[in-house]
């Protein structure tokens, strides 16, 4: 009995994996061998490109973002763009370092959030939120190209 | 956008110990090698060529950029505004008069207008006064004009011709098209890196007709110095670091052999010579723009990368001394000890050596 019962439990099992893998294991798999369409491709780029919107419109202190968001990024008045047009001075290719105002070994983020608590006396962000994202999203899409050198101060 | 192009050495590029604060406006007579100094960031100390005019010598203050918001929302810029006033009312002997370069309210708000005007109201000396195109775009220019004067101006003062040109005010309309607010006409303006606003910057036909006329009777080596808000020359046209017709300005300006120009708007160091005319780039008071991606001018000498935790850091206003030889000399007060950088690491555009940067995406049409 047992036996039989291990048995069955085991077949069980067997059959639930192998039905988990052809369910969704191999279409997983394949997904990513598939070609990509060009419509795809374009999807994923639009994607992408509204998270820059966004984060464009949060840097320049658009006010309807910020609603829309639920953000206070600045108490001053200052925006990100103000010091940071373009992005530029952002150095989104050299995080994660030691940032000495923060005197951690940071990321961007870090430093995003440092940006708006200091300087622009604003509501710091939840690392993982939508906004944050979108602030990444617009500060790298603004200095594509630079060379990777993280670490660098 | 391609990396900028400023030309820098390995390692060390600061400048030789000696010249902490001042810009010296000598290099006219720089020829071979030397040139090849300066484009290197050096800059060789050198006495410019004496024009006696038997001229007395005397100093002027500038202040410029406070960017005021009314004092409700942000009080740090009254601060740094104040700050310069009291510097400018310590000095001793006290200057012959101050002149002040524009923005000094950041969306043209009456009430950033008028506390800008009872802050400048305790210098002590004459005022002259060019606008910035934050000052400008709400109402166009009509606070301003009540509160100011004109923005285009001129007078003498020891031997030296003193030309405001208003380089803000002839920006080709983007709003009616488009049905803007005021509010967000001026909201356009004031956005830097912003596309919608265009080319704004420039001198136009009608007052490049004026200062002919105004030269014409002035001899063609005697000093004239031209306040501007724009720097004189093409830097960097996307940010508005210029003036779109700054090459028909320099035809009229040829015959004269000692311009200078000290404009605003900048928000940095920044030296240039562009033919017979010199040019410097004066501080902001209220924060510091970084340098553009490129064109920064070969000439110039970085300044330090800034403390963005100090917002006392960068800023400052500056102390102009005119020889009685005719010398323009500049001093920038910035409310630091050292002004340029002395390594690459933490020189303003040495640090900016690996960035590529894009123009904006959201104002896209």
């Amino acid at each position: 009995m047992k036996k039989h019962t291990l048995f069955k439990l085991g077949t069980v099992a067997v059959l639930t994996g192998l039905s988990l893998f052809v369910l969704f294991g191999t279409d997983l798999v394949m997904a990513h061998k598939a070609k990509h369409t060009p419509e795809q491709l374009k999807a994923f780029e639009e994607v992408f490109m509204e998270q820059v919107k966004i984060g464009d419109l949060l840097f320049h202190g658009d006010a309807e973002t910020e609603k829309m968001m639920g953000t206070r990024l600045s108490r001053t008045g200052m925006a990100c763009a103000m010091c940071h047009p373009f992005a530029s001075d952002t150095h989104p290719q050299e995080f994660p370092k030691f940032q000495e105002q923060i005197n951690k070994f940071s990321t961007l983020r870090d430093m995003i959030n440092w940006c708006i608590e200091k300087p622009n006396e604003g509501e710091k962000l939840d690392p993982d939120s939508d906004a944050m994202k979108a602030l990444e999203a617009y500060i790298y899409w603004s200095n594509r190209g630079s060379k990777l050198t993280p670490g660098v101060h | 956008m391609k990396k900028h192009k400023t030309k820098e050495r390995e390692g060390d590029h600061g400048t030789p110990s000696g010249i902490t604060r001042r810009a010296f406006l000598s290099r006219s007579i720089l020829t071979g090698a030397a040139i090849g100094m300066a484009s290197q960031g050096f800059l060789p100390i050198l006495n410019t060529v004496d024009l006696a005019f038997g001229a007395e010598s005397f100093r002027f203050a500038w202040i410029s950029d406070t960017h005021l918001y009314p004092e409700t929302l942000n009080t740090r810029f009254v601060e740094k505004a104040t700050k310069a006033v009291n510097d400018v009312n310590a000095m001793k002997p006290e200057p012959d008069f101050l002149v002040f370069g524009g923005d000094l309210a950041q969306l043209g708000d009456p009430a950033e207008l008028d506390l800008g005007a009872e802050i400048l109201k305790k210098i002590n000396v004459k005022k002259h006064f060019s606008p910035g195109e934050h000052d400008w775009y709400l109402d166009m220019g009509e606070k301003w004009v009540k509160t100011f004067g004109k923005p285009t101006w001129t007078f003498d003062h020891k031997g030296t011709r003193f030309i405001g040109l208003d380089t803000i005010s002839r920006g080709p309309d983007y709003w009616s098209a488009k049905k803007m607010t005021p509010k967000e006409r001026m909201g356009h303006m004031a956005t830097l890196d912003g596309s919608v606003a265009g080319p704004w910057a420039g001198v136009g036909k009608d007052q490049l007709d004026w200062l002919s006329k105004i030269l014409s009777d002035w001899g063609k080596d005697k000093p004239v110095i031209i306040f501007s808000h724009n720097p004189l020359y093409e830097y960097y046209p996307p940010w508005n670091f210029w003036v779109r017709d700054w090459r028909d300005l320099h035809e009229v300006l040829r015959p004269y052999s000692n311009v200078t120009n000290i404009h605003g708007h900048t928000h940095q160091v920044l030296y240039n010579e562009i033919g017979k005319m010199r040019s410097i780039g004066m501080l902001a008071t209220s924060w510091t723009w970084p340098y553009a991606p490129e064109g920064v001018p070969v000439l110039t000498t970085p300044m330090v990368r800034v403390d963005p935790g100090d917002h006392f850091d960068g800023v400052g206003w500056g102390k102009i001394t005119v020889t009685a030889t005719g010398k323009t000399d500049h001093e920038y007060m910035m409310w630091r000890k050292d002004v340029y950088a002395q390594t690459q690491v933490d020189s303003g555009i040495g640090d900016n050596d690996n960035q590529i940067l894009s123009p904006r995406y959201a104002d896209r049409p």
